[in-house]
C-alpha cells in the first residue's frame, strides 16, 4: 500500500494500523480502562433520579445550555478576577466589571439568538404526520420542510429533537458571528463603563 | 454538468443528513462540536477586530494579534479537552453499564452479561437485540450526556480559562511595564554584579497589604 510523489514513496496505510498508531490507541485504551474502573458502579433505582434524566434530555437544548453557562459565570469568572492579585486594585476592578459585562452580554444574546433560531428550525422542519395545533395533520410545502433531512424511515422523535436543536444552534452561531459586533461588543463597552462607574471607576474602556 | 441550484441543494441536503446522523444519536457530541465552533468563530472575530481596527498602531498590532490568538487558543484548547472528556466518560459509564437502571441491570442478567460491564470494549448500544433496551437505556443516555457536556463547559469556561487567562495577562502586564520602566530608566546603571532587571525590582519593592502572616 505504497504511493509515489516525485522520488518519495508515500505509505497509504492509516495511521492507526501503524505500530505508532496501534501503540497510541493501546496506551488511550487502558488510561480509559483505568479511569472507568476508578468510577463507582451505580444503578439508579428512583424514579426521580431517572425522571431527572429524561427531563435534562429533553428540556436543555443548547440555549439553555448557554444560559447555565452565563448564569454560573457571573458567580465564578467575576469570582475568580476578584481574587486575581496578581494585578493592583484598579486593575482588577476594571477587570471584574469587563468580566461581568461580557458575560451578561454575551448570555442575553447567546441565549435570545439560539431560541429563536431553533424555535424557527422546529417550524421549518415539519415531518409527514406531524400534527397541527389542532389535531391534524399539517400539509408539508416546501417552506415548512425546509429544514426537514431525507430519511428512509421517519426517525425516532428524540434524536429528531436532538437534529433540530443542533442545525439551530450551528445557524445561530453564524448569526453570532456578525450580531458579535453588532450587539455584544457595543453592550459590554457601555456595561463595562456602567459597572466601572458603580465601583469607583471611571476610566473610558474600550472593548 | 448539473446547475448551480442544484448542486447547493444537493450541499444543503448532505449537510442536513450528515448533522442527522451525528447529532441525533448524541446530543453530548452536538453540544461539544458547537461549543468548539462557536469559541472558533468568536476567536476570529476577536482576532479580526484587532486586524482591522484602524485606531491601533502597527506596532501594537504586532504583539496583540498574538496576544489574542494565544487567548483563542487557551479557550477553544481548554474547551475541547475538558467537555470533550467529560461527555466521554459519561457516555462510557452509561454504555458500558457502570451507571444503569433496573431495567438495564434485569436486561443484562437475562442475557448473562454482567460480567462485561465496566469493559472498555462492552458497548450496551452494540449488543444485537439492544431494541429491546432502546427506551430504557435513552431514558438516562441522552440526559446524561448533556449534563456531563454543560458540568465539562462550566469547569473549562468559567474555572480553568479564566485562571490560565488571568495568569497570562498578569505576566505579559508585567513584561510591558517592565519595558515602559527600562525606557524610563535608561540612564540609570545598576550597581556592578546584580543585573539591571533585580535592581529596579528591588527598587520598587512595596510590602502588599494584603499579604497573610
Amino acid at each position: 500500500m505504497h504511493g509515489q510523489v516525485g522520488n518519495m514513496r508515500i505509505s497509504r496505510r492509516p495511521i492507526s494500523s501503524t505500530p505508532i498508531g496501534r501503540a497510541a490507541k493501546q496506551f488511550s485504551k487502558s488510561v480509559g480502562q483505568t479511569v472507568l474502573n476508578a468510577m463507582p458502579s451505580h444503578i439508579f433505582t428512583s424514579e426521580r433520579a431517572i425522571n431527572t434524566f429524561q427531563k435534562i434530555g429533553k428540556y436543555i437544548t443548547p440555549a439553555e445550555n448557554r444560559l447555565i453557562l452565563g448564569l454560573s459565570a457571573i458567580f465564578l469568572q467575576v469570582g475568580i478576577d476578584a481574587m486575581n492579585h496578581s494585578v493592583d486594585e484598579e486593575t482588577r476592578k476594571i477587570s471584574m466589571a469587563r468580566t461581568a459585562a461580557k458575560v451578561i452580554a454575551g448570555t442575553l444574546t447567546g441565549f435570545a439568538i439560539r431560541k429563536a433560531l431553533i424555535k424557527s428550525v422546529d417550524a421549518f422542519s415539519v415531518l409527514p404526520g406531524t400534527l397541527g395545533k389542532n389535531g391534524k395533520p399539517i400539509r408539508r410545502t416546501r417552506l415548512n420542510t425546509f429544514f426537514s433531512p431525507v430519511t428512509k424511515a421517519l426517525p425516532d422523535s428524540d434524536e429528531y429533537q436532538n437534529y433540530k436543536n443542533g442545525l439551530g444552534n450551528v445557524l445561530a452561531l453564524i448569526v453570532m458571528t456578525f450580531t458579535n459586533f453588532a450587539i455584544d461588543m457595543p453592550l459590554t463597552r457601555f456595561l463595562t463603563n456602567k459597572f466601572a462607574e458603580k465601583g469607583g471607576l471611571n476610566n473610558e474602556t474600550s472593548s | 454538468m448539473k446547475p448551480l441550484h442544484r448542486l447547493a441543494s444537493e450541499f444543503f441536503m448532505d449537510i442536513k443528513n450528515s448533522m442527522m446522523r451525528s447529532f441525533g444519536e448524541d446530543p453530548g457530541k452536538m453540544l461539544l462540536h458547537t461549543g468548539t465552533l462557536g469559541w472558533i468563530l468568536s476567536s476570529l472575530a476577536q482576532v479580526t477586530a484587532v486586524v482591522f481596527n484602524d485606531k491601533i498602531p502597527k506596532k501594537q498590532k504586532t504583539f496583540l494579534i498574538p496576544q489574542e490568538i494565544a487567548d483563542a487558543a487557551i479557550n477553544i484548547g481548554s474547551f475541547y479537552i475538558f467537555t470533550n472528556s467529560f461527555t466521554k466518560l459519561a457516555n462510557k459509564m452509561v454504555s458500558t453499564g457502570k451507571w444503569r437502571t433496573p431495567a438495564i441491570d434485569a436486561f443484562l442478567k437475562k442475557y448473562d452479561l454482567k460480567k462485561h460491564i465496566g469493559s472498555i470494549d462492552f458497548n450496551i448500544k452494540e449488543l444485537a437485540n439492544f431494541d429491546e433496551i432502546r427506551p430504557a437505556y435513552k431514558a438516562i443516555a441522552s440526559g446524561n450526556a448533556i449534563a456531563a457536556s454543560t458540568i465539562g463547559s462550566i469547569i473549562s469556561c468559567n474555572i480553568v480559562t479564566p485562571v490560565l487567562r488571568n495568569k497570562y495577562a498578569a505576566h505579559k502586564q508585567k513584561v510591558a511595564i517592565a519595558r515602559m520602566e527600562a525606557k524610563e530608566n535608561a540612564a540609570i546603571q545598576s550597581p556592578k554584579g546584580v543585573s539591571m532587571a533585580t535592581f529596579i525590582r528591588n527598587a520598587q519593592y512595596r510590602p502588599r497589604s494584603d499579604m497573610k502572616i
